[in-house]
């Protein structure tokens, strides 16, 4: 039978909003130092503009960096009556729906997306997935973004 | 140009060679904007949370390993990229980013090429792992 998980249900179906973001060049020159990325459309505005963009574009998992912007509630998760503590980043996800380029001003809506236990050989961890869609200046959905945090009792 | 043809299930993705350093990570945080010093940045943060040094933040090897992808099939070819973090990254260390396809179908008039991909250390620790769905022209 699957565990009956104590938190705060009201969540599921909430969308939190935030920004607009400004993309800026040196942001996306600088996000694209620190993974080494050497394609010139990541990297100059020119080259981006000669195949094509209007401007210098953000490689595709750029809206990582603007996630932890949003501010999100916690979820008063209970293991076994007990509160928990800060969650671990377990995984992400990043479905890239449009190009972002510089310029961009980016709206972020959030929602409580998934939580749900495991249990592995190290005890039962629980979870906790949010999904965050940015749309653009123009309303049109550029990313899905999925993060999920691990609790344990 | 990659094109859709050109890709066989099994096919071999790399490997990427590359390191994380304390000055990149640095940078990674104030673009971020992660207040520092945190565990990603500080010896003694780091200690704290239990980790032997500071890390490479999750999402900077996500973008690594985007790059591995992008680097093979081109720009604005990266569809969906879904990672787990396994373990710890450390700085100023080894790093090896490879992937493999695992599967190449049309779906909804597209060419859709899915892939294993994972970031290994030196020692063989299997830092980040995960799948990847990439979009191809079909050849003219």
């Amino acid at each position: 039978m699957a565990t009956e998980l104590d938190y705060d249900r009201s969540l599921h179906g909430i969308e939190h909003e935030a920004g607009p973001f400004e993309v800026t060049e040196s942001q996306i020159q600088a996000f694209s130092r620190g993974i080494a990325e050497t394609n010139p459309i990541y990297t100059d505005a020119a080259a981006a503009k000669s195949q094509g963009f209007q401007n210098i574009v953000a490689p595709p998992t750029f809206c990582t960096i603007m996630v932890h912007r949003v501010e999100l509630p916690d979820i008063n998760l209970k293991f076994g009556g007990k509160p928990t503590g800060g969650g671990m980043h377990a995984g992400q996800r990043v479905q890239s729906r449009a190009p972002i380029m510089a310029g961009d001003k980016l709206t972020a809506s959030s929602h409580l997306k998934d939580v749900y236990p495991k249990t592995g050989r190290t005890g039962t961890m629980v979870f906790i997935v949010w999904e965050t869609t940015f749309r653009n200046q123009d309303g049109m959905v550029v990313a899905d973004v999925q993060e999920s945090f691990i609790r344990r009792g | 140009m990659l094109y859709f043809e050109d890709v066989e299930l099994g096919d071999e993705i790399g490997p990427l060679e590359t390191e994380a350093t304390d000055a990149g990570v640095l940078e990674f945080c104030e673009v971020w904007a992660n207040r520092t010093p945190n565990r990603f940045t500080d010896q003694a943060i780091a200690e704290q949370s239990n980790l032997p040094g500071p890390i490479v933040p999750g999402i900077m090897s996500m973008g690594m390993m985007a790059r591995l992808l992008t680097d093979w099939a081109g720009a604005e070819s990266l569809k969906d990229l879904d990672v787990v973090f396994r373990q710890p990254v450390p700085h100023h260390k080894p790093i090896t980013i490879a992937a493999t396809v695992t599967d190449t179908r049309q779906e909804d008039g597209e060419n859709v090429v899915e892939c294993d991909i994972m970031m290994t250390g030196a020692e063989g620790e299997r830092y980040v792992g995960g799948k990847a769905i990439i979009a191809l022209p079909s050849k003219p």
